[in-house]
Parts: structure tokens; sequence; C-alpha cells
């Protein structure tokens, strides 16, 4: 009874959730989220194919040119973006603060370029989203694509702050995997718009 | 298949796995426009 009491008085906020998945609840939330994404990706897709594959439109636009090696550079820089992030949390784990703050602050940039590009190559792509289908596809999957970069910097910002700020360790890095996950799929999923839409 | 969003290793893994698959179907695919 008195043991209880003093539990009782330790205890501070709302009682605990439920949790009733072995799966942990950052890391389920994640999962979700990517799920419901890869979903939001498949309906611009259908709308791709079902322009290029049932209507047979031309790809792209007649009169119209997509900046491939541009874009093919962009890839380059997202995924490099990728690799220093996987090294980023590798020096995390291995106690290198330096490497960890460096990793973090190069990925950050090298996101930001990407998103710089980007916006770069809709000024001089010479269409827009309402001339026709294929610029309403266009803009639209790379539109999605780019907002999703601009959420991942905000996650990828505040994780560099907080590095600099001498958060996280080798022992409690979950700030630093949940983002990190978050941002590979950005790129996994550029890989494939970049693919089907500058090359195929 | 282990889940690629385990943890960022795994999901950095699977991204290098997407790269090497979408990779190999582009220039299968580029290749037979190519020669068809």
């Amino acid at each position: 009874m008195e043991a209880a009491a003093v539990a009782h008085h330790d205890h501070h906020g709302p009682p605990e959730a439920n949790r009733s998945s072995r799966v942990e609840p950052q890391l389920l939330g994640m999962l979700l989220f990517i799920i419901s994404e890869i979903m939001i990706f498949g309906a611009f897709f259908t709308a791709y194919f079902f322009i290029r594959v049932v209507q047979a439109e031309e790809w792209p636009a007649a009169g119209t040119e997509l900046p491939v090696a541009i874009a093919g550079i962009n890839t380059a820089i997202l995924l490099s973006s990728s690799v220093t992030l996987h090294w980023a949390e590798s020096a995390l784990k291995r106690d290198n603060r330096a490497g960890f703050r460096a990793g973090m602050l190069t990925t950050f940039l090298l996101g930001l370029a990407f998103l710089f590009i980007q916006v770069n190559e809709y000024v001089h792509i010479g269409f827009s989203p309402q001339d026709h289908a294929q610029g309403s596809i266009f803009y639209g999957l790379t539109g999605l694509h780019g907002a999703h970069v601009f959420i991942g910097l905000l996650l990828l910002g505040m994780v560099t702050i907080r590095a600099f700020r001498g958060h996280f360790s080798a022992q409690s890095h979950r700030g630093v995997e949940i983002p990190g996950i978050y941002w590979h799929f950005v790129d996994v999923m550029w890989i494939v718009v970049y693919s089907t839409i500058y090359i195929l | 298949m282990i889940n690629p969003l385990r943890s960022e290793g795994e999901a950095f893994r699977f991204l290098l796995y997407v790269v090497a698959v979408v990779a190999t179907v582009t220039v299968v695919v580029v290749l037979a426009r190519a020669i068809l």
C-alpha cells in the first residue's frame, strides 16, 4: 500500500499510452506515414501512366524539352545527400561528434541545393502546368516530390541545429534515425520519378 | 525481405537496392527501344 502510494506520487503527467505493437511507436508512425505517402505518389503515377500509356500522348509534349542532364546532376546531388546522412548517422554511433555535425550540415546543404536547382528548372523550363496534360503531370509529380524535399529539409534542419547544440549520442539517436528514414524514402521516390519522367 | 524502414541503415541499403534495380530496368528499356 505504501509502495503503491510512493509509485503514484513519483508518476507525473498523463497515464502512459496503450502499446499494442511490438514495433516502437516512432518507427510505426513513420512506417504508416510512408505507406500513405506511397499511395499519394501512386495516384500521381496513375495519372502519368494514363496519359502516356492509355491516351498514348507524346512525352514530353510537342515543342517542349526536359533538362535531362541538369536533372541528372540534381539526382546525383540528392543521392549524395543520402550517403552523407548515412555517414553522419554512422559517425554518431561511433561517438564521432565532429563527423556527425559535418555529415548533417553537408546533407542539409545538398538537399537545399537540390531544391534550389529544381526551382531554377521550373523558371527556365518554358511551359506551365496549365499548358497541357503533360505539363500538369510534370509539375504535379516533381512538385509533390519537391514538397517532400522541403519537409525533409525542415526535419534535417532541426536535427542539424540539435547536432550543433550537443544533442544525441551513440546510445540515444532515435531523433536522427526517424528523419533519416524519411529522407531515404524521399530519395527512393526521386529515383522512380526521375527515371520515369525524364528518361523513359 | 527485412523491413527497410526498421532503421536508417536498412533504409539506406534499400535506397541502394532501388537505385540498382531502377538503373537496370531503365538501361534495358532504353536499349530495347534503340534496337526495336
